[in-house]
């Protein structure tokens, strides 16, 4: 009976291990069990596999240097690196930069935003709805897209659904490789300010190293051009293309519930002073909204009440818990330069020391990342820690949402793209694009709000050139402001790289980096279980996806989970970066 | 010379960030595109079989291949390592690794044992940028995980089964461009159509390292008439604001070093000892010899070709 009960038990559930996860940035894997009967992925586990050390390399240099050393976490979205570093080394020195670096940044990040998109929805994304593997996995959407004609096709001449995503497979399809041109024009534009992309090597403490030139303007604009042609066949492509996995059941891959943060990005020039004191302020002026949303509902865009809300929990990650024993150690930071309380598992008090242990431990330790959560401190919604998601989604919703941009509805984000006449490209028209908030967040719209993302950053990327002439043309064109570092400093740098928040803290004390911690959006996205053992985003949008695999269970390899970790463009290199250091007695930043 | 009508390209990721994969990409004429279909014939017939980001596979399937390369089954094949390997000993200290590329059966392999493995079959084996070829971030102080380049772990003595040392490709990220101008220049050595690149002390190709940024810096004429800049954004040598562009090696330099063109200090991100000192603080001046070395020797040139200019054209 016991064998036979046993034997049951294997036909039930099928479990998965992927290592290694592709087509991502860096290493992770995958571990889930699927419910054979009912064909649902009943339990996930994300564990990153890769450890390097960022913040105890970073600990004894000058403060500056982490403008440079952070942005090699990750060679896929180091400018979102360099703007939080540089902001949180504005704020440690007490430097403001001249608006006009600011606007430079401001299109230094703009940029590898436009390159970061397609390579995210076609190159890295994309392959999942190729024909190579489409016809492989799902033969029966296969029959059906050959069949689908593209609603939009006047648009970007793709005839049927099936041309769409032969266009997607890898190396030869038409859209794989203009794609790859269009994001090395993207990491071209960047590197026009930037001087080199990936790593670029002008931002500063204090503003930029290039002079602006109007000839580098220019040049910036007609590539800008070139990305907005682009951007008007990108998205209908994948409308069409999305609306039809919606259309074939597909919109119940990779659900979970609407909680996300977004610490907003692109700063108003004229607005930004690097200053904590003002950052509500400077912060809600953002060409992307900052915000964090509960349940669809935006709780608060205040960066401030964002910044003391974080919250970076280890237990079930190869570190040692920092925040156990707290009461006998004396906090770094006891409170933020407006006298909020700053709490024990606030990256400002963070002290992380590695302990490398054995792999597969579910219910232990398993992962390099943490488990970034946000605490709702002033207790808006209940005072709950929230497992919150980051990414394109969460900017889009908390932008549409929050009214703080013209372009809000507050159901939705509305703009348009201008004029744009290029050789190969179908619409020159000025066009229309409205993003509506969907239901729930899952993998198609996700990826639907990547592809929006590359619209909405080639208009947000022509107003500040248009600022940046109003700049020049005022004469303001100074780019840096010398400072003198001050012996001890606090900062803190958020904005958001294409998959999701990114911030940087700094703690200097005599002159040199004291604690210099970072909390990626794949951090807030792949972590593994909270202290409280709530999943992370990865594993709880896993968990309740369909198998649509057409194959006998044995067989499955799990393409649906592939396709639900993808949606979130996981960046892992940018997730484990975590530092070590040995002291129990924290010192105490006078602030 | 080998007659081989496919050549495999395993693209290895250890203690990486990517950033050298997105350099690849940039790569123009010939692109990594033109590489992988074959823009000559001569030099056609590479597939690229593993590589974590690009490749349409995951899993277990993927690792597959390592296995096959390993038995001698991807024959010949050159083995491609971006990011640095680490110490795997100090992490088993508690039970643990530092980095992990799929599993051996039910066994999780560390890419410093995958490195090991098929070190012993490839045909060449490249360092793909500062961390793979000479340790760069991971490696800096205090090394947190005992970081290598793969010319130090495999030791400066190993060779391939071609004979050829490990190949190191610095920057950080090395510019897709030199990379791709090198792959392709392997391929079409080992079929015998072009010499081997000729490498140096480090093993890096003398024919894109052997120039200093400074050597070739857009701002050189700056530098020799004396213009300095002491501010950011103004116009002149950026010596005093902290470039290190007078011991910096690196392969954008013939190209014009776009980060002193466009105004930002060197880092010397292409030196073994990025990025710890001399190379930081990165806004700290370079050390004084090498501007006295290269002054003494503009002196002597400069009053050399003044002398020339006396003299008459000789043809």
């Amino acid at each position: 009976m016991r064998e036979m009960a046993k034997l049951e038990a294997v036909e039930k559930e099928k479990e998965i291990l992927i290592e290694p996860m592709t087509r991502i940035e860096g290493h992770l894997g995958i571990h889930a069990k699927a419910d054979v009967s009912k064909r649902i992925y009943a339990d996930a586990h994300s564990f990153a596999t890769m450890f390097r050390g960022f913040e105890i390399i970073l600990k004894g240099r000058e403060p500056a240097d982490a403008i440079w050393i952070t942005q090699r976490i990750c060679g896929v979205c180091p400018v979102p690196h360099a703007v939080a570093s540089a902001q949180t080394i504005d704020m440690t020195y007490k430097v403001t930069p001249p608006p006009m670096a600011t606007a430079l940044r401001n299109l230094v990040h703009l940029a590898e935003q436009l390159y970061d998109s397609p390579l995210g929805c076609i190159i890295l994304e994309g392959s999942d709805y190729s024909q190579a593997l489409v016809e492989k996995f799902n033969p029966e959407w296969w029959r059906e897209a050959q069949k689908r004609k593209a609603e939009r096709v006047d648009v970007h001449g793709y005839a049927t659904i099936a041309d769409i995503m032969t266009a997607l497979n890898p190396l030869t399809g038409s859209l794989w490789l203009r794609a790859l041109e269009v994001a090395k024009l993207g990491r071209d534009m960047a590197a026009l300010f930037g001087a080199k992309h990936p790593h670029v090597q002008t931002f500063l403490p204090g503003g930029v190293a290039n002079a602006v030139t109007v000839g580098a303007l220019e040049t910036y604009v007609a590539m800008l051009a070139r990305q907005i042609a682009f951007s008007k066949e990108f998205i209908p492509i994948f409308d069409d293309l999305l609306d039809f996995l919606v259309s074939v059941g597909y919109e119940k891959s990779g659900a979970r519930p609407a909680h996300f943060i977004s610490y907003g990005a692109n700063d108003d020039p004229e607005a930004y002073d690097a200053k904590y004191e003002n950052m509500s302020g400077w912060g809600e002026k953002r060409k992307v909204t900052p915000g964090v949303i509960i349940n669809g509902e935006v709780v608060t865009n205040d960066l401030v009440e964002i910044n003391v809300g974080v919250r970076e929990f280890v237990d079930h990650s190869f570190y040692k818990r920092y925040y156990a024993g707290w009461e006998q150690q004396i906090p770094r930071v006891k409170k933020d330069p407006l006298g909020n309380n700053i709490a024990k598992e606030h990256p400002w008090n963070k002290e992380t020391v590695p302990e490398p242990g054995p792999m597969k431990a579910w219910e232990s330790k398993y992962s390099w990342a943490t488990s970034p959560r946000w605490h709702d401190w002033r207790n808006r919604v209940g005072g709950n820690i929230t497992v919150v998601e980051a990414g394109p989604i969460a900017r889009m919703w908390i932008t549409a949402k929050s009214g703080k941009v013209p372009e809000s509805t507050g159901r939705s984000l509305k703009f348009s793209i201008p004029k744009a006449t290029v050789a190969g490209y179908k619409v020159a028209e000025e066009t229309e694009f409205e993003w509506k908030i969907p239901a729930k967040p899952n993998t198609v719209e996700r990826i639907r709000a990547r592809a929006y993302y590359h619209a909405y950053s080639a208009y947000v990327a022509l107003n500040q050139l248009l600022s940046v002439m109003q700049l020049v043309k005022q004469g303001k064109t100074e780019v840096w402001k010398s400072y003198r570092r001050p012996r001890d400093g606090l900062g803190v740098g958020l904005t958001e790289a294409m998959r999701g928040g990114l911030a940087h803290w700094c703690v200097m004390r005599d002159g040199k980096v004291n604690s210099y911690q970072v909390i990626t959006p794949s951090a807030w996205n792949s972590g593994p279980r909270d202290d409280e053992g709530q999943p992370g985003p990865y594993e709880e949008a896993i968990i309740g996806t369909p198998v649509t695999e057409a194959s006998e269970p044995s067989g499955w390899q799990g393409v649906d989970i592939v396709r639900v970790v993808r949606s979130f463009d996981p960046c892992l290199g940018c997730t484990v970066h975590i530092h070590v250091g040995g002291r129990t007695v924290l010192q105490e930043i006078p602030v | 010379m080998v007659k081989a009508d496919r050549i495999h390209l395993i693209w290895l990721q250890g203690q990486g960030c990517t950033g050298c994969t997105v350099s690849l990409t940039s790569a123009a004429y010939p692109s990594l595109v033109d590489l992988l279909t074959g823009f000559i014939p001569q030099a056609s017939g590479i597939t690229l079989d593993y590589h974590l980001t690009l490749q349409v596979t995951w899993g277990g399937e993927t690792t597959k291949v390592l296995k096959f390369a390993e038995e001698g089954n991807l024959d010949p094949f050159v083995l491609a390592l971006e990011g640095a390997v680490p110490d795997e000993n100090l992490a088993s200290k508690t039970g643990g690794h530092w980095c992990v590329l799929g599993e051996d059966g039910e066994q999780f392999v560390t890419v410093s044992d995958w490195v090991n493995r098929l070190s012993r079959k490839t045909a060449a084996a490249v360092a793909i940028g500062t961390c793979a070829s000479f340790g760069g971030i991971p490696h800096g102080h205090p090394n947190p995980t005992g970081s290598k380049g793969l010319m130090d772990f495999l030791g400066r003595d190993w060779k391939s089964s071609l004979g050829l040392p490990v190949i190191s490709m610095p920057g950080c990220p090395v510019p897709g461009q030199s990379l791709v101008e090198i792959l392709a220049q392997l391929v079409l050595a080992v079929r015998g159509y072009m010499p081997l690149p000729e490498l140096d002390e480090y093993h890096r190709p003398k024919s894109l390292f052997d120039t200093l940024v400074h050597e070739s810096c857009p701002k050189a004429g700056y530098y020799a008439g004396g213009k300095d800049a002491h501010v950011f954004g103004e116009l002149g040598c950026l010596g005093l604001l902290g470039c290190k562009g007078i011991i910096t090696h690196c392969s954008l330099a013939k190209d014009g070093a776009e980060c002193t063109q466009h105004g930002a200090p060197c880092i010397g991100c292409a030196e073994p000892s990025f990025p710890d000192p001399p190379m930081s603080p990165f806004l700290d001046k370079a050390p004084v010899m090498p501007y006295v070395t290269d002054t003494v020797h503009g002196v002597i040139g400069h009053v050399r070709a003044g002398l020339h200019r006396l003299t008459r054209r000789p043809w």
